[in-house]
């Protein structure tokens, strides 16, 4: 069937802010279908919250709204667009249960909006545990049978029908505490009865054990004439029991034969169409019994998802795209291949290589909970790696973390010691990050690969490589560097290892050995991901680097083509990590675009297959590879790059900067001296000090005593942080000598290279965000962000507004000339980003780096100026004035905010305070005409509704404790009632507010945990007392997260959030397309 | 398997190409030497199907998928009695495999069977030196380690087209194949090298088949239905090599179109085609994989394929286009995707055997896929409809088979979906 002509608008949700489960895949599919859909001649409207995403750029849709994905929102922008058909399935669950509302509102029925990709009836039985099951049974396959008990009577019929073991999951209990795995009716009994004990609903999930079977995930598209294809298949490393994202994933599937492969294609496309998917892409989980061959089905997705993803960049072939396409009526056979553009979309990609995704987790910034991995998803990111054999890849994809390691081990990171042997197998058992290297050291201790599958269900073809690679690693070690000849160099490569590794078991440096790999011309050579495993020509430059033997006589083929034109290289960011995420990405992306423009020809690096970046579309060229030294290199080396872009991707490329240079790479833009002048802090406060710009008294220290005396000097509070980093990663308050030698004592782990630096710490002060950008000779400043909270907050979870609200017009010209002084005198040539704090009427610079930082996202959408574009225009020579950028003091009519998203819910036990280390996983935006709305966007954004009535319940620290009386008074204003613990409600009485008193939860009951429990609390105003995480505060956040319960940990954000609980309720808020704006 | 991981020296082996190209690497299989014609296979999965299928007798087969044997073998997934392929090729071979209905390892198989086959060599360069040269003569060898002497042996070694290899797969006796369930057919199968999953195909329709040799003549077929009556129809099977080399088999087509209903498959496709007149062409590498779509021109669906041959029809040697039978187009189209892009499916007239409608294109290339007879009871495929290995999409023409044989004209007019019912 061709192509739709009875619509011509589409609206698209996307997914909003980046949470866990929940990231920048969907910029990648939505960024794709509203492409794609555009350039098929249809008009595209977005709605999506998400600043840093490349789908809400102003180009690539032809309407745009950054609103909260809420059914108010999306309706008043279906109002005002009124798109002929909503596309729902690009924007993971976020947007498909917007679709639902929408149409349960009847919103849909009232525009006469078509819903088209799926209909709502699917994305229930997608959803719904009992419609599927009921569905699945009809077409004779079974699902991982299971039943609620709400007495130990019903548990133990549920489970006499399952059989043994059962696996019993309490209801609505914190990460599922209390449940367990029964293997027979005696631990029945036991688990049972504390899990039913323990949930508030007296109530338990018994399901029929499938822990320990193979997981399998099929990628399937299908179009509306029934054709359907399996795009990729999936195989998990780790076996059922670890949600997929949080699992090694390897692809395509390894251990399956045909038929069983067959078989599961036949189910996919079967629940498919009983599902409804009349046409899309959908993802499709099976547990496979590995005793047996049995099937069972776990779930299925009616839309892209993050293994769609996944499967785009492990196949080449664009599922998003092609889904897009699909619900306008084209189908599989009318959409060319865009890889070999000879061959139609409906095929079935054939690989000649493995790939291998590991997850990264960021469980070191939540201290308190359990690093256990379970069907609960707690990864913020991961990297994949394309290599000739799964023990390559999946080396390549463990390096590809930036986690410090160089492979699977054997690099001089590994440490086991100090595990007595019982602990040592508990960690090998035990499902956790860092489980893979627990493995790899059994395997190297001679368990054997029967008993290491034993012990963790891991397939036995997995641990057989792992074990090759740990043979390898010690025959290396055997044969040493009089043994590296080329035969054995090769062998090595293949395997995986790095230069890292081979250096380490051999007793060598990595120098010596890239230098001898040369002399013995053991080179990468590139590959091409094209589909099709070689049968067609491919007419894309989708890479990756292996090792291969040369031809007797000759030497081994490159697929390179060489170019005329010379070639800018950008190194983005690696895997998503708190700190380091989709924004950098943004930026990498645009800069790409800039350059194109220019004529050069982009070559892109990355391993993170969530991304923009690595879709095969963005630039000229794309290298699949990890972003260390020695693969950049690699890079670097085929490609020869007139320039090499450092300043977009974050801290990782930064850190490279200057051993690419030592190596004789050219980089663009600010070159690596400068980024050392900003980035060493003693060189930098020289620099301050010579330029008269006054900043926090600081110091640095290599041992606790040097800190203590540091902390007589400057006095305390201090702000204590290793230099290098990003994200405030190891970064804290301490406010006395203790606390200062605890600190000390766990730095040392975070940069052993660099020292500690301790700044005072202001507090109480305004924190600003300025991006600019400078051209060497100008400097321009896009953005003079304003932060809510205050300083000692992370930048990247603090609110922001821009333009700034609270400061006057001499004080921000005086952060513009500051902020030109210094661009220009650290000798920055492209992009950078200046900390301030403001106290009263005093400037001080906190810090500076030298790269884009993660607001330019935000401000380039904010301010209308594309400040990434603008910063590779100017690295590749052109001055800031030929840009024709507007003025930088100009008025705008309106306000934006930004806020933090926080993922306190993954996290049970970790405690829910905002401080200096950033912990923040994603970010959304609201404009408006008046700060207050702006910021009620984002809460509404994030919340998706705003606590309007009921009861507050406050408690505030001693330093609050004056400033909580005007919030409390505005807040009885507002309507609400007042519950206070005892030295709050205190003030509050002293102010002659009305307020009822709370107990302390030591106190019985009813106590601030039962108001909650009782739903009586609506939301909470909660300021830290002093640096007890496990003082009442604590339990009281970490019970409000997990009863959704919106949390204030800081004044300042409590002032704002009052505002704009005010706003809402004289106003409605109107919604704002970003093409209007500029 | 890696060398650093080998517990022994690993013994070492040559692949040589007849363009000069020489391969090093590692014996992992039988050792002793193999020629053949070289030809890549894109599956992912299904080794032991593409090693035990008889048409790669005569054929060394590069596996694109680098790591190979990793779910092992089993005797449920034999095509044939034993490996006929010359020799493989892959880049990383499973010495220890893993999977429930594994019963032995893949190189253990080759060792047993002696098949020559070679590991650690950069099997997608390979491949896309096959791509751009096409299949070539070519050889494995563990015993001749010199590069000039194997390549000058490889020159003076014949082509697949200068005999029939054939004679040497197809079985010297005939023997029944009995029905899945109730007896609805009495069918005799041209054995020119068949897949066992075809053989079930075929029983799993009702069809009981007397599977005869290649060269079996006509009468005697005609001869092999319940009680000596005529059988219900005659399958033409797949196999090995040079379809022109078959003369005996397709002597025996050209007899047997018209007096029963007839299906061919891949090599039988080609000697029914051949029978009404079609010239054959030798593509220039083959289709070999399990990702080739086809489009049935009477549905307009497509289907994944299995497919493996190196030979094929030219459609448009059959004869001319008869146009008012093919939406009034009258001019031949060298690549048949106009075809599919019309939804026409053409009809040509040929001086044997009548008309002849063009059913299935491939989407790749624009090629043929299949034709039935409108004159004549008779259709036949040029893939694998058994798939093993591949997608079930096509199965449904064991079914069409069935119709066909059944009198029923809408024969090919079956859903997809009807060979992936599980």
């Amino acid at each position: 069937m061709p192509r739709r002509d009875d619509i011509h608008k589409i609206l698209i949700i996307g997914s909003g802010p980046i949470v866990i489960g929940q990231a920048c895949e969907f910029d990648y599919s939505g960024t794709q279908a509203c492409r794609a859909l555009r350039k098929a001649g249809y008009e595209v409207v977005l709605v999506n919250s998400n600043p840093a995403t490349i789908m809400t750029d102003p180009e690539t849709a032809d309407r745009t709204y950054v609103e909260p994905i809420t059914a108010e929102a999306v309706e008043k922008v279906i109002a005002r667009e009124r798109p002929d058909a909503l596309l729902p399935n690009m924007g993971g669950q976020t947007a498909l249960n917007c679709a639902v509302a929408l149409g349960e509102r009847g919103t849909l029925e009232k525009y006469d909006v078509e819903v088209i990709g799926c209909d709502l009836d699917s994305i229930r039985v997608g959803e719904d545990r009992e419609l599927f099951a009921h569905a699945m049974e009809e077409i004779g396959l079974k699902v991982a049978d299971s039943g609620f008990a709400h007495s130990l009577d019903d548990a133990k019929q549920i489970a006499a029908r399952l059989g043994f073991p059962v696996v019993v999951r309490p209801s609505f209990t914190l990460g599922g505490a209390g449940g367990g795995i029964a293997h027979d009716g005696a631990e029945l009994e036991a688990i049972a009865s504390q899990g039913l004990s323990l949930s508030p609903e007296h109530e338990v999930l018994v399901e029929r054990s499938i822990e320990g079977w193979k997981e399998i995930e099929m990628e399937v598209m299908r179009d509306s004439a029934g054709n359907g294809i399996v795009v990729c298949s999936i195989e998990n490393l780790d076996p059922m029991g670890v949600h997929t994202g949080d699992s090694i994933t390897v692809a395509p599937c390894q251990t399956l034969s045909d038929p069983e492969l067959q078989r599961l294609r036949d189910y996919s496309l079967a629940i498919l169409e009983k599902v409804g998917v009349a046409c899309g892409g959908s993802n499709v989980q099976f547990a496979v019994n590995p005793a047996d061959g049995e099937v069972v089905v776990i779930e299925m997705n009616p839309r892209v998802s993050r293994s769609s993803a996944l499967a785009s960049k492990a196949t080449g072939f664009p599922i998003a795209k092609a889904a897009a396409l699909l619900s306008v009526g084209y189908t599989l056979d009318e959409i060319t291949n865009d890889i070999t553009q000879a061959t139609p979309a409906c095929f079935e990609p054939s690989i000649d290589y493995c790939v291998v995704k590991v997850p990264r987790f960021a469980f070191e910034k939540f201290k308190g909970t359990s690093e256990r991995l379970t069907t609960r998803m707690k990864s913020v990111g991961e990297a994949m790696a394309i290599g000739r054999t799964f023990e390559e890849s999946l080396q390549k994809a463990l390096r590809s973390l930036e986690q410090g390691h160089a492979g699977l081990g054997m690099d001089g990171t590994d440490d086991f010691a100090g595990l007595s042997e019982d602990e040592f197998a508990s960690r090998v058992a035990e499902p956790t990050p860092e489980r893979i290297f627990f493995v790899a050291e059994a395997l190297r201790r001679g368990w054997g690969v029967a008993r290491v599958h034993e012990a963790t269900g891991i397939d036995p073809w997995f641990l057989h490589g792992i074990d090759n690679i740990v043979r390898a690693g010690r025959r290396l070690h055997e044969l040493g560097t009089a043994g590296l000849d080329a035969k054995t160099m090769l062998a090595a490569k293949q395997m995986g290892f790095s230069d890292v590794q081979i250096a380490w078991l051999t007793g060598t440096s990595a120098e010596v050995v890239r230098a001898l790999r040369e002399i013995e011309g053991v080179r990468p050579v590139v590959k091409t991901v094209d589909t099709c495993a070689g049968e067609f020509a491919a007419h894309t430059d989708y890479h990756y680097l292996t090792y291969e033997a040369a031809p007797v006589g000759g030497t081994a083929q490159s697929e390179h083509a060489p170019s005329e034109r010379p070639r800018a290289m950008i190194l983005s960011a690696g895997p998503n990590r708190i700190g380091q995420g989709i924004e950098f990405d943004y930026c990498c992306v645009h800069a790409s675009a800039a350059l194109r423009r220019m004529g050069y020809e982009t070559v892109m690096v990355n391993c993170n297959p969530e991304t923009v970046s690595t879709d095969y579309d963005t630039s000229d060229r794309l290298y699949f590879e990890p972003l260390t030294f020695e693969d950049v290199l690699n890079v670097c080396e085929v490609e020869k790059p007139a320039g090499v872009v450092v300043t977009l991707g974050g801290q990782t490329p930064i850190n490279l900067a200057s051993r690419l240079k030592a190596a004789g790479v050219p980089i663009m833009g600010t070159q690596p001296d400068a980024i050392d002048l900003a980035e060493d802090r003693e060189r930098f406060s020289e620099l301050l000090d010579r330029l008269d710009v006054a900043y926090p008294p600081s110091s640095t220290a290599q041992t606790v005593d040097e800190a203590r005396q540091v902390a007589r000097r400057v006095g305390y509070p201090l702000l204590v942080r290793p230099s290098y980093v990003l994200g405030g990663r190891g970064m804290a308050i301490v406010y006395n000598d203790g606390e200062l030698a605890t600190y000390m004592a766990e730095a040392a782990h975070v940069s052993p290279a660099h020292p500690v630096y301790l700044d005072s710490f202001l507090e109480d002060a305004i924190e600003l965000d300025v991006d600019a950008i400078c051209d060497g000779t100008t400097c321009y400043v896009g953005s003079v962000l304003e932060h809510i909270e205050e300083c000692g907050i992370h930048s990247g979870d603090s609110a922001c507004c821009y333009p700034a609200f609270s400061l006057s017009d001499a004080i921000v010209d005086r952060v513009r000339r500051t902020t030109r002084e210094l661009a220009l005198a650290v000798g920055i040539v492209g992009p950078l980003n200046i900390q301030y704090a403001v106290k009263d009427e005093q400037l001080f610079v906190i810090e500076l780096n030298p790269r884009a930082s993660r607001t330019v996202p935000f401000s380039s959408k904010a301010s209308g100026v594309s400040l990434a574009r603008a910063a590779a225009k100017v690295m590749a020579g052109q001055k800031i004035a030929d840009l024709g950028l507007p003025p930088e003091d100009r008025e705008v009519g309106y306000f934006a905010v930004k806020e933090a998203v926080m993922p306190w819910a993954r996290f049970p036990g970790a405690d829910v305070t905002l401080g200096p280390e950033m912990k923040s996983t994603g970010e959304v935006m609201g404009v408006a005409d008046s700060f207050p709305k702006a910021y009620a966007k984002t809460r509404q954004a994030i919340d998706y509704a705003m606590p309007e009535q009921g009861c507050v319940f406050v408690s505030v620290c001693d330093r609050d404790k004056r400033a909580i009386a005007p919030v409390a008074l505005a807040l009885r204003g507002l309507g609400y009632d007042i519950l206070a613990t005892r030295g709050t409600a205190k003030t509050l009485r002293a102010a002659g507010i009305e307020c009822e008193v709370c107990r302390h939860l030591s106190e019985g009951h009813p106590n601030a945990l039962d108001e909650m429990r009782s739903g009586r609390v609506s939301f909470i105003i909660n300021t830290p007392h002093g640096h007890d995480s496990r003082g009442d505060g604590a339990r009281i956040r970490g019970e409000a997260v997990s009863r959704g319960i919106t949390c204030v940990t800081a004044l300042s954000a409590t002032t704002a959030l009052v505002q704009a609980l005010a706003a809402v309720r004289q106003s409605s808020l109107d919604v704002y397309a970003l093409q209007d704006l500029a | 398997m890696n060398p650093l991981v080998c517990m022994r020296p690993p013994r070492e082996a040559l692949l040589a190409l007849e363009d000069g190209t020489v391969l090093r690497g590692r014996c992992a299989g039988a050792t002793g030497e193999a020629f053949g014609e070289i030809v890549f296979n894109t599956s992912m999965v299904g080794y032991q199907e593409i090693v035990t299928d008889p048409s790669y007798a005569g054929q060394i087969v590069t596996l694109t998928y680098p790591q190979v044997g990793n779910y092992g073998v089993s005797a449920a997934a034999m095509q044939s009695g034993a490996p006929a392929l010359a020799g493989l090729v892959v880049r990383d071979m499973c010495y220890e495999p893993s999977n429930w209905q594994s019963e032995g390892s893949l190189p253990e198989l080759l060792e047993r069977e002696g098949v020559v086959a070679i590991e650690g060599v950069d099997t997608r360069a390979l491949t896309l030196r096959i791509r751009s040269a096409g299949a070539m003569r070519a050889a494995i060898s563990t015993e001749d380690l010199d590069p000039q002497s194997l390549v000058a042996r490889v020159c003076q070694a014949p082509g697949i087209s200068s005999r029939n290899l054939v004679a040497d797969v197809s079985p010297r006796q005939e023997h029944v194949v009995p029905a899945k369930g109730e007896r609805r057919f009495r069918v005799v199968a041209y054995d020119c090298g068949e897949k066992r999953g075809i053989a079930d195909g075929l029983a799993s329709v009702g069809c009981e088949t007397v599977v005869v040799p290649w060269d079996t003549p006509a009468e005697r077929t005609l001869a092999l239905g319940i009680d000596g009556a005529r059988p219900d129809g005659v399958f033409f099977s797949n196999g090995p090599g040079d379809p022109g080399q078959v003369t005996a088999t397709a002597h025996a087509a050209r007899e047997l179109l018209g007096k029963v209903p007839v299906f061919g498959i891949c090599l039988g496709n080609q000697l029914v085609s051949m029978a009404a007149g079609a010239r054959i062409e030798k593509l220039p590498f083959g289709h070999h994989g399990g990702n080739e779509p086809v489009m049935n021109l009477l549905t307009s669906k497509v289907e994944v394929t299995a497919q493996n041959h190196n030979f094929g029809l030219v459609f448009d040697s059959l004869g001319p286009i008869v146009p008012e039978e093919s939406g009034g187009y009258a001019e031949h189209e060298r690549d048949l995707r106009a075809w599919c892009r019309r939804g026409v499916a053409p009809v040509v007239r040929t001086a044997e055997m009548g008309r002849v409608r063009l059913t299935h294109v491939n989407l790749n290339d624009g090629t043929p896929e299949g034709v039935q007879f409108l004159d004549v009871p008779a259709l036949s495929v040029q893939y694998h409809p058994e798939a093993c290995p591949g997608p079930h999409d096509s199965a449904y023409l064991f079914r069409s088979f069935a119709r066909l044989m059944e009198g029923d004209a809408d024969y090919l007019d079956i859903d997809v979906r009807e060979g992936r019912r599980f």
